[in-house]
Formats: structure tokens, sequence, C-alpha cells
């Protein structure tokens, strides 16, 4: 007895979809905003990644920890430097940080073919990126703060004038917050560039480095030729200049690089810069996840 | 003829073991190394490939431990599981590179017969970006014999290949190991180990669960009884019929006769006798779980 | 030294993405000594020679060439697992370091020796021997700082942040804190070979200074890139391997 052949059919297994309160792409947004800040210190991720950013943010600290305690124990009048001064002079640290930290956010998703798996969800380009923006520069704007912070403290217990450092700090503060979103926005476009880490790392210490170093000596020579003018216009050049020049104009501080932005127009022209170099990073970055499938 | 011995090897990072007291010999032909992932294959395989050294115990290459030893690199090949980031290179500069790597005499030649032997000789001009999931295994098999090793280790190769692919690397595979060469492979699917492994030895939790024959293992675990699938003519009768021998410890009736028999070598020769006594056809007998996946399954759930 | 090897090596450092980086630090390099030499007047030039040379050449450009050819000759394959090809050969660790070694610091003379010391000529000519001195101030640098990050490649994954470290804030910040620090500093050591060629007397002038005698320098150098060649080598046998899941 032949039995007749039975067509397929989809049975009730169990399976259940999912009707309840979907909570939207703001949620998704401040998701990857957090979970991006947390691994910028390599929270939330294996132990291994929390021995560079913690490394360096002690560096970062250490040295103010420093100056504060010779303020207490030693009874100076001031600070031997200015809140806003202090990210340039650790300049170095800093780029490491931006460096090392920006490919953790980007690289990664990049190499292991994460990123379209993002966008198979209801996330788009841009919220991509400014989410990775923000959580970028929050990360630095604490990485920022936190030495300023003990250098405020150090200034209260040291005993020093309150009003002046507590104005000092805030002006610290802001400046901070305006380096980490410059940094980051070109830390970020440049890890972007490839989904290696490690040539992500050398990049952005190049591209830093190079246009420090070569800020700094065009305005050095200038100004040893007495070329005042050109000496303050070669703090373009380098973006962590750039943002000084912000500081000096914005804030009334003193020029932590060779020269201040010169003249009247010297001021608004670096904020420009500033502004120009971080929304043409954020460009960079919205065509470079145009093509999701590019590794 | 080489052989690799485990004696008492493990290896342990910090807290966790992943490889627990394992002793085998892995010798001439193929030797399929199973277990469910997380088991420890690959962490054996990479001792035995000398990239990982043994906790405790040693791991030998006929008799020389390979361990900081670079020369037994000479007998042994190794099929990775990695992706290789060659991608800009082409398939047959990547395998004339491992040959020279190799220090082999007249490396071009070698490159070529390594290729051919996978069959890759096509497609081997191409970029290995370009190539398919399948074509960059077989083109690691090509880096991996061109020195005529006596050994070869391949980790999980089968990974992502499809039905033709297999068949044709485990074509390959039978050939090499009736050339007498030591093949071992490593795999958590039943049906390739079960199809061309000669022996095979099951790694679960770390530790050495059985080694052998699959029907030999099987035959080994006399406390699971034996389950066979009969059909015949008249089931109930020769349900009663068994259960009345006492040959079997249960049976079940459905529709086929389940039968389970704790003494195996007792059931298969009542079970004719029974039948024609009882005037019963039988169409069919089958065991029912000497499959390499039941033995599997039983050793998993130990 | 094995020539499959290094072929192997030099595809990899010259590849695209490096190949800019590469290319990118002795430009700019020889572009800023364009610019100064047709900017300054003539008695300034020999201190910025110094200044540039000095400061710029070997203490940026050449440790940060070095790390990207240090890393990029070893860090990259450790990383992503393809060193297993390499590993799984009867060739000695030994070679394989020296082989990578000699390629990275090839490529960090023709891309940061040689530059520095055209930009020496551009900037002062022959003038008191400082294009040559700098030139092989920055070759005896190169090679150091590549065994340096060889031996880091192989001893951490995070290879380029702690080679930074080390080159950008140990040698230029910690030293200008802790004098102590400067003996310890391959920068140091490269500029005092600089100085014994410049000539004691004229670098008085030029203030370029040295934090130890050369004869103590070219010691440490040589034990550096010896010490550090030798221990990848070792580590290298022992480097763990393991294969994915």
């Amino acid at each position: 007895m032949t039995v007749p052949r039975e067509t397929g059919a989809i049975h009730d297994i169990g399976y259940r979809h999912y009707t309840g309160p979907r909570l939207g792409v703001p949620y998704i947004a401040r998701s990857l905003t957090l979970h991006s800040l947390r691994g910028a210190f390599g929270l939330g991720r294996a132990t291994r990644s929390k021995v560079v950013p913690f490394l360096l943010l002690a560096a970062m600290v250490v040295p103010a920890f420093v100056i504060a305690m010779v303020v207490v124990l030693g009874g100076a009048d001031e600070l031997p430097l200015e809140y806003t001064s202090y990210a340039v002079r650790l300049g170095a640290v800093v780029t490491i940080f931006v460096a090392a930290q920006s490919p953790q956010a980007v690289s990664r998703d990049l190499r292991f073919r994460l990123v379209a798996l993002y966008f198979a969800r209801p996330i788009s380009r841009a919220t991509y990126v400014r989410s990775k923006l923000i959580a970028m520069s929050a990360a630095l704007f604490a990485f920022l703060t936190a030495p300023l912070v003990v250098l405020y403290v150090g200034a209260l217990l040291g005993e020093l004038d309150v009003w002046d450092n507590t104005v000092g700090f805030l002006k610290g503060v802001a400046g901070a917050a305006m380096f980490a979103v410059v940094l980051a926005s070109v830390g970020l476009a440049i890890a972007a560039w490839t989904p290696r880490r490690g040539i992500g790392v050398a990049a952005i210490v190049t591209v830093l480095t190079l246009l420090g170093g070569i800020s700094a000596i065009v305005a050095g020579v200038a100004a040893d030729q007495d070329e005042d003018t050109l000496s303050g216009w070669a703090g373009l050049i380098s973006p962590v200049s750039v943002v000084d020049g912000v500081q000096v104009w914005l804030l009334d501080s003193s020029a932590a690089v060779v020269a201040g932005p010169p003249g009247e127009w010297g001021g608004p022209a670096f904020a420009l810069a500033a502004v120009v170099l971080v929304a043409s990073c954020y460009l960079l970055l919205m065509r470079r996840y145009r093509a999701v499938t590019d590794a | 003829m080489s052989a690799v011995t485990l004696s008492s090897v493990s290896r342990w990072y910090g807290d966790v073991v992943a490889v627990n007291d394992v002793t085998m010999t892995i010798g001439p032909g193929i030797t399929g190394l199973l277990g469910p992932n997380g088991a420890g294959k690959s962490t054996l395989i990479s001792m035995m490939a000398g990239f990982l050294a043994p906790s405790a115990g040693t791991v030998e290459l006929d008799g020389r431990a390979v361990w900081r030893h670079e020369d037994a690199y000479r007998h042994i090949g190794i099929v990775p599981e990695t992706e290789a980031a060659y991608d800009v290179v082409t398939g047959a500069t990547f395998v004339l590179a491992n040959a020279r790597l190799h220090g082999l005499a007249d490396a071009a030649a070698a490159a070529r017969r390594a290729i051919e032997l996978v069959d890759m000789a096509a497609a081997a001009d191409r970029e290995i970006g370009t190539y398919s999931k399948g074509m960059k295994q077989r083109i690691k098999m090509a880096s991996a014999l061109v020195h005529d090793p006596a050994v070869l280790l391949l980790d999980e190769p089968f990974n992502g290949m499809d039905p033709r692919q297999r068949l044709h690397l485990m074509d390959l595979l039978t050939r090499l190991g009736t050339e007498g060469r030591t093949v071992l492979f490593s795999s958590h699917i039943l049906e390739e180990v079960e199809e061309i492994a000669g022996t095979i030895e099951v790694v679960v939790a770390g530790r050495h669960a059985a080694s052998g024959d699959f029907r030999e293992i099987r035959r080994l675990m006399t406390e699971r009884p034996h389950q066979y699938t009969v059909s015949s003519s008249d089931d109930r009768a020769l349900a009663a019929a068994v259960v009345a021998e006492g040959a079997a410890s249960a049976v079940e009736l459905g529709e086929t006769l389940r039968v389970q028999s704790s003494d195996q070598g007792r059931f298969v020769h009542v079970l004719p006798r029974l039948a024609r006594d009882g005037g019963i056809r039988l169409f069919s007998v089958s065991p029912a779980d000497e499959s390499l996946e039941s033995v599997f399954a039983y050793l998993v759930t130990r | 030294m094995n020539s499959t090897i290094a072929s192997l090596t030099l595809r990899t450092l010259l590849g695209r993405r490096r190949a800019w980086l590469l290319l990118v630090l002795p430009l700019a390099l020889l572009v800023l000594s364009v610019i100064l030499r047709l900017t300054i007047g003539e008695e300034d030039r020999n201190d910025a020679a110094v200044a540039v040379l000095g400061s710029f050449g070997i203490a940026t450009v050449v440790p940060l060439l070095a790390l990207i050819a240090g890393t990029g000759a070893l860090a990259g394959e450790i990383d992503d697992g393809s060193i297993v090809y390499l590993l799984s050969k009867p060739i000695s660790r030994h070679v394989i370091v020296t082989t990578k070694l000699a390629v990275s610091g090839a490529v960090v003379t023709v891309f940061g020796a040689v530059p520095v010391f055209l930009a020496g000529l551009v900037l002062v000519g022959g003038a008191d021997r400082l294009a040559i001195a700098y030139g092989l101030g920055a070759l005896v640098a190169g090679v150091t700082y590549c065994a340096a990050f060889l031996l880091l490649s192989v001893v951490t994954r995070n290879a380029v942040v702690v080679g930074l470290v080390y080159a950008l804030v140990w040698e230029a910040g910690v030293g200008n804190v802790l004098p102590g620090a400067q003996a310890l500093s391959i920068q140091q050591w490269s500029l005092a070979v600089t100085r014994s060629i410049v000539g004691a007397d004229r670098a008085e002038a030029l203030e370029l200074t040295a934090a130890v005698r050369p004869q103590v320098a070219v010691v440490l150098l040589v034990v550096v890139l010896v010490g550090a060649t030798y221990l990848a080598g070792r580590r290298l046998r022992s480097l763990r391997v393991t294969f994915a899941a």
C-alpha cells in the first residue's frame, strides 16, 4: 500500500514572536555610546585591555599629583602652570591615549566584520558614528579632567587663592572638553581607515606627532627670527595647538605652545579651524561607513 | 612510519584545566580526534604541533619531544584553522614560499606537486583573498604537504566546507593515510570522523574518554544495554518469545519492535531460533545505537 | 638570514597602508628642511639644523619609523596568527629574528637615516659635518630601536603602545625630569655618537648635548642591539600559538 506523499507543513512548535515594547533607536544609541565609552578604558573586557588605558591614566595624573604635593607641602603661592596648559604639556601621553584607544572603538568592529551586524539593526550610519564620537570624546574628557581635579584639590588644600583657582579649573575643564572633541574626531577618523589595530595606532601617533612637531619647529624658528605673526599662525598646523589657540582666545589663558593666535583675527580663525576639523572628520567617518562591506 | 606519543599530558591555564592527563599514541593511518567544542582538541593539536608546551607530561614524535625542537617540522605538516592574512599573495606564491622556507632543494617542483595533489592547479594563480573557504583550506593543505611530511595534523579541516569539497578532502586524506602517513584530524562532526578515520580518539572535557575503532568502543561499554530495532511479521509474538527466553531486559512495541538486551552475544544467537520456532518472518534487524552518534552521546552525557 | 623570510617581511612592510606612513615621515622632514633653508638666514642655519635633525629627526621621526617597521615586521603576524606558517618550519628562531631585524633596519635606514642625512645637506650643506653626523646617529638609533621593538613584539601583544610610551614619554618627557633616565635612552646614545663625529668643541657651540660619553654610548647601543635580538629569538622559541577555538 502506498502512503500518499504529504506536503510539508509547519506546525506550531512554540516559537513566539516578541510583541512587547521595543525601546527604539535612542536606547540603541545610548547603549552603543556607553559600551564604547567603557571599552575605551577596557571596562567590560578582559583584564589585559585595562592595562594600557589605566597605565596611561596614571601617567597623566601622577605629574599632577606631584605638583599638588609640592604645592601643599612646599607652600607655594600659586600653581606652576595654568590648568589650561596641562593637556598640552603632557601632550605625548594624551596622544598615546588617543592613538591606543581610538582603534579599540572602531577598528575591532571593522576587523571582525561586526559593522554589518550593527547596521542590520535599526541604527543608521549617523547614529553609529555619533555614538562612537560621543563615547570617545567623553573618554578623553574624563582622561583630561582627572589631573585637573587633582591639581584643584591640591590647590585648595595648599590654601591657594580659591577664586583664582576655581576660575582656572573651570577654564581647564572647558578646554579639556574642546581638546576631547577635536582629538577624538581626529583619532576616530584615522582609526577607521584601517581594520588593523597596530597600523591604526601608528598612524594616529604619526599624524599627531608630525603635525605637532612641524608646528613647534616652524613656530620656534619663526619666533627666533622675530616673525611673531608667522609664529602664531604656525599653530594652525597641529590640532593640539589649534585648540590651545581657541583656549587663548575664548578663555583668556596664556598659550601653552610657542605663540598664541596672532592679531585680531587669530582667535576666530583658530576657532573656525577647530570647527572645520571636527566637521571634516565627521564627514570622513560618515563616508567610511557608507560601504559597510569594505574591510 | 612515524608516531606521535602523548604521555600523561596535561595543560592548564591558571585554574582552568584544558587537557587532563591524556595518554595516547597516534600511529600511521588516519586518526580522528573527536570531541565537543571546548573539549581540548585544539589544545592537544597545538601541543602535538610543538606550539604549546604541556604543563605536565611529554609530547613526543618518534621518541623526541616536539616542544622547542624546530627540526621536527621537517616531518610534520600542520593545517591550522586560522584564517591566513596573506590575502594579496597568490596561492602558488604562498605554497612556493612555504616550500622555500622548508629549504627544499627544488621548491618550485615540490610546490607544483603539492598544488596538484589538492587539485588547485587551476586557481593557483589567483590571489588567496579571492578564494572560497574550501579553496583556502586546500591551499593550506598544499602548503602543509609540500615537504612530504610523515605526520599531518589538521585542526577542524572540514569546517565550512560544502559536501563536494568535503568528499574531495576525505578522498585526499584517505590516500595519504594509505601511503602510510600519520594523519590526525579533529572534528566535532561525527559523520566525517565515522567515514574515514580508522582509529578514533574521543576527548571530552579535557579527558581522554575512549580510543579505538568505534565498534570496539561500543563493545567495551557493556554497562549500557544494546538496543535493536526489529521488524517482523508478528512483533507481539516475537516480543513475548524474546522476553520468555530471557534474552532481553526490555522490549518496546510500537511501529517496530525495540529490544534492549544487555548481553549482545546471546540475543543475536537467540533471535533467529525464536523467529523460526514461532514461524515469524524477520524483515529487518538493525542495531539502533551502534553509530558513532550514540557512542558519542553516551560518552558526553556520562 | 633567510631570503624567503626577508622578502615576505619586506612585502608586509611595504604594503599599501604602512608604506604611506613610512613615506609621510621623511617627506615631512625634507619639506620642512627645504622651507627652513629658504627662510632662515645663513648664520642661524646651524642651530636650526641641530633642532630639526636632533629633536625632530632623531627624537621623533626615527623612533616612529622604527616603531612602524619594527612592530610591523613581527607584531602583525603574531596578532593575526599567521606566524604559524613561519614557526612551523625547521628554521632557527634566531634566524627569523635576525632576518626581520635586517629588513626593518634597512627600511628604517632608507626611510629615516638617509632622509636625515639629506635634510642636513639641504639645511647646512657640509658644514661641521652635521649632515653625516646626524645621518649616522639616525642609522644607529634606527637599527637599535628596531631591535628593541622586535623584542617588544614577541613579549607583549601591546608592543606598539609600549614602544610609543618608551619613545615618546620616557625618552622625551621623563628624561627631562629625572636626569638619570637620560642615560637609559637610545636617543641620547645616538646623539652621543653624533656629537663625537661633529667634534666636542663645535658641539658645545651648537648646544648639541648628549647624556653619555660616546664610548659608553656605543657599548650600550651594541648591548641593546645584540641583547634584544638574542632575547627575542629565545622568546620566539617559546611563543604560545594556539589555534582558534
